[in-house]
């Protein structure tokens, strides 16, 4: 039972910070979301000592594990799109999957290419 | 009206908590729990003659959860916030290369397959974070429930084969997985991220987010470069 009540109070905390952030982006016309900004609010609140980790910890391991539930219903939002995929599906799909397919090799191989090459470094002057 | 949207959440959470045990015992890209739960809501809800408008009550609770889900994501963040700043250069330059070349070849390709105008500079934004999408894409002359749409499917793809994409091409290390999974697959792609593991989760989240940031400052400014 008290571990349900700390639990629902974190959720209420993550649910507080984030209305913040909506407040703060409505009435300043910010041109983050209201979620990023959120996340990174959050962040500086971990890193400057102001939230402590276990105010949040548990529920936050607990929605983002379970993340993709909350994308679902807007995936389920496709449905009403049938006449768009009869027409150009099949060339919507393919620009999709060409497209991220080249920006996720670019994005990883690229990060991968440089910290090989960095490791490269140390053990070079390491060895030095 | 009320017991329709409690009926149509209950379903929405069994049927995905049942693609989530699927996945623990056949993990294979057509078995991840969002593609397989959205094809299986859909038919469901064709079947048994129910609207997107009568689902949107459900729809509505459900995705509330996405606002503090993110803002959670500085938890994966903050725990691992050694191992991305060491990583700081790599991750910067990958992530801005790597999302002009997903705007860039979103562009092209649109343009190579006679796209009219409209969906070019619509599917410019696919890659980003739904709200950012959504903002960014009125901006240069594109259509917001098309980026939507756009938004959605390139999540998905990048969330079921994406892993497998970066498999193929030897590409292992956890942090180069998770930054690719962000940039081109926004939140749905972290969903996945943070499966593989909490390294991989926390940078997704790092490059969702500076993905988000980049393409509703740069977009509009480069949109007309490659028009």
């Amino acid at each position: 039972m008290r571990n349900a009540v700390i639990f629902l109070l974190q959720v209420l905390f993550l649910i507080a910070i984030f209305s913040a952030s909506n407040f703060i982006v409505k009435y300043t016309n910010l041109f983050i979301p209201g979620n990023v900004l959120g996340m990174i609010l959050l962040f500086v609140s971990l890193t400057l000592g102001i939230v402590k980790l276990n105010y949040i910890e548990k529920a936050a391991e607990y929605l983002i594990k379970h993340l993709a539930l909350f994308f679902i219903p807007y995936a389920v939002g496709i449905m009403t799109y049938g006449d768009l995929i009869k027409t150009s599906g099949w060339k919507l799909l393919v620009m999709i999957v060409g497209s991220t397919i080249i920006g996720l090799i670019i994005t990883s191989g690229m990060t991968q290419y440089l910290s090989s090459k960095e490791k490269q470094k140390h053990v070079q002057s390491d060895s030095q | 009206m009320f017991s329709l949207t409690l009926s149509n959440i209950i379903i929405t959470i069994l049927i995905y908590f049942g693609a989530r045990l699927l996945y623990k015992h056949v993990s294979n890209p057509f078995t991840t729990p969002v593609l397989l739960a959205t094809i299986v809501i859909i038919i469901i809800l064709i079947i048994a003659d129910i609207n997107y408008e009568q689902y949107a009550p459900a729809k509505d609770w459900i995705t509330y959860f996405l606002g503090p889900g993110t803002v959670a994501l500085a938890v994966p963040m903050y725990k691992n916030r050694v191992v991305i700043k060491e990583n700081a250069v790599q991750v910067l330059g990958s992530l801005t290369v790597g999302s002009i070349a997903t705007i860039a070849s979103a562009v092209y390709i649109s343009k190579l397959l006679n796209l009219s105008e409209m969906i070019q500079a619509t599917s410019a934004v696919k890659a980003v974070t739904i709200p950012v999408a959504l903002e960014v894409v009125t901006l240069i002359g594109g259509d917001p429930s098309l980026a939507a749409v756009l938004v959605i499917t390139a999540g998905i793809f990048g969330a079921a084969f994406g892993p497998l994409c970066l498999t193929l091409c030897k590409i292992h290390d956890p942090i180069s997985r998770g930054l690719g999974m962000g940039t081109v697959s926004h939140g749905i792609g972290t969903s996945q991220a943070v499966v593989e593991g909490k390294l991989q989760g926390a940078v997704s989240s790092v490059a969702m987010g500076a993905a988000a940031i980049l393409t509703s400052i740069v977009l509009p400014l480069i949109y007309n470069i490659f028009n």
